[in-house]
């Protein structure tokens, strides 16, 4: 029964992906056409931005209020939210998809309270400050390929900037003024608390961030995201090929496999810009409950669906730049010369564009399960693993890959560090730790004995990040 | 430069001529209610960024005037209001209570309740190690780990429901004995149950004990010394955390602790994830003597034969005068004890959960005072947390397991 319910919620999504895509591409190839009969190109764009964010982003992101609590509820043994009823369905739990509708009803007819002493604006300008930077994030990630409808090229992507990545970096950054300022203009000591807490994280992470993606950008020489000299379509590229008559097989360039350990200290560094857990200290509901303590209603509904929508636009982003965008692993160059592909570049572009939302979605799972498997890191501790760890490995990092690269330029060096760079965390993740294994010899040593032996010192920290995740 | 030694030296040096910012520490109150403070709490913190530099910790929110109101009633009838102690470990506050006014009377209750008395108290042992333990994951954001702990809790309150009739509020036992035997087939549900709590308490151990972020949260976080434990009046989990091994189940063993086979872990550092394993390391043990227990209870009465303490049975109160007799001078007086004092105490799961009873011979009591285990414990929590970060103290708060029903009576 339950996997019947989500096997039909799979096949809906990747179902809706593929329609919305699809019309993304006809959508933009009408309005292109218009345009160029009037003498403007490029209006594609503001489709893109209609459906690409405003639907399929915003509309991840309010699915994932009901996804989270259902997928935290699956891990944790319960059954989730199931109360609320469509009218006219009395006995319809329908897995709890009316709660998304209830949710955002409750939210806007809550009382959107402010304390006496807040300062209005900077109170009413912290939600907005904190929405916006990460919905803008999304802008310069591609979702599909370029295609030529009605003769003239489409690209699935809102705005393709030069300087794409740097765009990311900059925008990245504004967001820490929405938590600040919300933390600061509430006038309540928790709400401070966690404002000032939020800021150091997001601010030391940057750093972090920015320095995982330098070896990407050596690797490709380019910042530029979308198109064809764009990072995302340049993963394509295989390091290694074969081809099986006119079906081409091989290893592609994607960032995971040339640049694992860019991979992780760029997720471990964005999931501290998205305060979730196990960075979630500057909300730890248990301490000091958070920047949006005194936040309700709506405006509190702004930082929750921020925090959603940075969930989805992390995972597009990471794909964009890690995982090959919306390319296949193999098989691209054999899909585009199809004949009946040549023919409809929309049912192409439909394709491609499912199988970049269906890898969002795979590492939005990935995200929601850390996030509900770990505990919550102490605020010293995110800002020394920071600084003393994801820092340092960060320039090796970069140092190495820059060698590799200078040396042979086909990234195969690269990727061969990259595979043992792989192997290591392997290794690192199937062995068990020291404590375990001094467990173990103590238990070896004397049956019976009193259990606790001494436990290991507190100081060992590894060397390498994968360790805490 | 001034010379050494040179006091008089008229140059003021730059520490001297430096603008300081004018700091101030920011006071916040967490509780009486917040999410952190479960039971009712005041905690008036001085934070100096985010290190604790005063604390105070304030109680009375949760006052229902326990002593006073056991002055009022029969002895007998003092039960229900020790359920309200402890609620977490409710089996533990009645069997300490009845043990304390055996005491008292100087009986000796049959041999078969004194095993269902462990049986039970040990199942609310593990009921409220796993509380914590789940607990203090969820504090430190492991939602999922508390969830699994309430699962086998869950099967903990089952069992208690079945034998006694209530989920919490047990009153379980009469003095003299037990107010009703084992139901049927109750033992092999049991054994089940703690087939199932074994393998909860081992998925919590390798979620938890092993996690980097939570051992790196929970050691060398809370530090107490041993000497300044005993100082404080530590006692049970947070104690032996401490490397004292002072188990009042070893020390002056009560009811059939004596026959049976079991260890009391120890640690070391005195740090949360200490008294964290302690509690981890001891609900293994319990479940042992729960077994231990199933395999050397005999058969026979679980209520002392003689009608001045215990209930005559229905069919002589109904056809004998002597039942008669009995029966209202019990309901209407209560159990005789004797003038005199005691103080008798068991190992809850906190620590030593000692009785105070004072008794003029006048079928009520004149004085009963508890001396609840986390009482002293929440004492020595400023010390545990002054000079530390505002967010150890969550962790620290939870491992010594503070009850607001028994602190504040």
């Amino acid at each position: 029964m339950r996997l019947g319910v989500v096997f039909v919620s799979l096949g809906l999504i990747f179902g809706g992906f593929f329609a919305l895509m699809g019309g993304a591409y006809a959508l933009g190839g009408v309005v292109e056409d218009f345009g160029r009969t009037h003498g403007v190109s490029g209006l594609a764009s503001l489709t893109n931005i209609l459906i690409l964010m405003l639907m399929i982003v915003m509309v991840f992101a309010t699915l994932l209020t009901l996804a989270e609590r259902k997928w935290s509820a699956f891990m944790q043994d319960r059954v989730g939210p199931n109360r609320a009823r469509f009218p006219g369905l009395p006995n319809a739990s329908l897995a709890g998809i009316p709660h998304i509708v209830t949710d955002v009803f409750k939210m806007l007819t809550k009382e959107a309270f402010r304390p006496k002493n807040a300062s209005k604006v900077l109170f009413a300008l912290g939600p907005m400050l904190a929405f916006a930077p990460v919905f803008a994030l999304f802008a310069v990630v591609p979702a599909g390929p370029t295609l030529k409808i009605f003769d003239h090229p489409v690209m699935m992507v809102s705005t393709n900037l030069d300087f794409g990545l740097l765009y990311l970096f900059a925008i990245a950054s504004l967001a820490v003024y929405g938590t600040s300022l919300a933390g600061w203009a509430s006038n309540n000591k928790f709400a401070l608390l966690g404002g000032v807490r939020a800021s150091s994280q997001m601010i030391s992470y940057e750093v972090a961030l920015g320095l995982s993606l330098v070896g990407m950008m050596i690797a490709f020489s380019t910042v530029k995201l979308a198109g064809p000299d764009g990072m995302s379509e340049m993963q394509m590229q295989y390091l290694w090929s074969t081809r099986v008559g006119s079906f081409d097989l091989g290893l592609p360039a994607w960032g995971i496999f040339i640049q694992p350990l860019g991979f992780l200290l760029f997720f471990a560094a964005a999931f501290a810009e998205t305060k979730r857990a196990p960075f979630d200290s500057p909300e730890g509901e248990s301490e000091i409950v958070g920047y949006f303590l005194e936040y309700s209603g709506m405006q509190f509904g702004m930082f929750m669906i921020a925090e959603f929508v940075e969930v989805v636009v992390l995972g597009g982003v990471i794909v964009a730049i890690f995982f090959g965008g919306w390319s296949l692993p193999f098989g691209n160059e054999w899909l585009m010369n199809l004949a009946v592909m040549k023919q409809y570049p929309i049912l192409l572009g439909a394709i491609y564009g499912t199988v970049f939302w269906g890898k969002t979605l795979l590492l939005v799972y990935l995200q929601m399960v850390i996030r509900w498997t770990m505990p919550r890191f102490r605020y010293d501790q995110i800002q020394k693993l920071g600084w003393q760890i994801l820092l340092p490995v960060g320039l090796a990092n970069l140092f190495v890959s820059g060698a590799l690269i200078l040396w042979d330029p086909s990234l195969r060096a690269l990727a061969l560090f990259g595979f043992f760079v792989i192997g290591v965390f392997a290794f690192l993740t199937l062995t068990p730790p020291k404590q375990v294994r001094q467990e173990q010899e103590a238990a070896d040593d004397h049956h019976g004995g009193h259990g606790h032996a001494a436990p290991a010192p507190h100081d060992d920290h590894a060397a390498l990040p994968a360790s805490t995740h | 430069m001034a010379a050494a030694g040179d006091e008089y030296d008229p140059t003021p040096s730059e520490h001297e001529l430096e603008a300081h910012l004018q700091t101030r520490n920011m006071v916040v109150n967490l509780g009486p209610s917040h999410p952190a403070t479960h039971g009712t709490v005041r905690l008036r913190i001085e934070l100096d960024g985010e290190t604790i530099v005063k604390m105070d910790t304030e109680i009375g929110f949760l006052h229902r005037g326990f002593q006073k109101s056991c002055e009022s009633v029969t002895w007998t009838q003092v039960l229900p209001y020790t359920d309200r102690l402890d609620y977490v470990a409710a089996l533990q506050n009645n069997f300490g209570y009845l043990s304390a006014v055996e005491t008292l009377m100087g009986i000796d209750i049959p041999e078969r309740a004194k095993y269902i008395r462990v049986i039970g108290a040990e199942l609310h042992r593990i009921a409220s190690h796993l509380t914590t333990a789940g607990a203090l994951a969820l504090e430190l954001g492991g939602f999922s780990a508390f969830l699994y702990a309430m699962e086998a809790r869950e099967l903990i309150t089952d069992r208690v429901t079945e034998l006694t009739g209530a989920r919490l509020t047990t009153s379980y036992g009469r003095i003299g004995g037990l107010n009703r035997d084992l139901p049927d087939g109750w033992k092999e549900k049991v054994m089940k149950s703690i087939v199932k709590i074994e393998e909860v308490a081992a998925e919590m151990d390798t979620l938890l004990s092993r996690n980097r972020i939570f051992t790196d949260r929970t050691k060398g976080t809370g530090v107490i010394t041993a000497d300044d434990a005993l100082d404080f009046g530590f006692t049970g989990p947070a104690l032996r955390a401490c490397g004292v091994s002072y188990d009042v189940r070893k020390a002056q063993p009560y009811w059939a602790y004596d026959k049976l086979d079991f260890t009391v872990p120890t640690g070391n550092n005195g740090d949360n994830f200490d008294r964290y394993y302690m509690r981890m390391l001891e609900i293994p043990e319990s479940l042992k003597m729960i077994k231990q227990c199933f395999a050397q209870m005999p058969e026979g009465p679980v209520m002392i034969d003689d009608w001045r303490i215990a209930l005559p049975p229905k069919e002589n109160v109904y056809n004998s005068i002597e039942g008669v007799i009995a029966h209202f001078k019990l309901v209407m007086e209560g159990v005789p004890v004797p003038d005199g004092e005691v103080y008798h105490c068991t190992e809850s799961p906190n620590g030593e959960l000692g009785w105070y009873l004072r008794s003029d011979g006048s079928g009520r009591p004149y004085k009963c005072h508890v001396r609840a285990p986390g009482y002293q414990i929440l004492s020595g929590l400023g010390r545990l947390c002054e000079g530390r970060m505002l967010a150890d103290l969550v962790p620290t708060f939870d491992t010594i397991n503070m009850i607001g029903g028994e602190v504040e009576q």
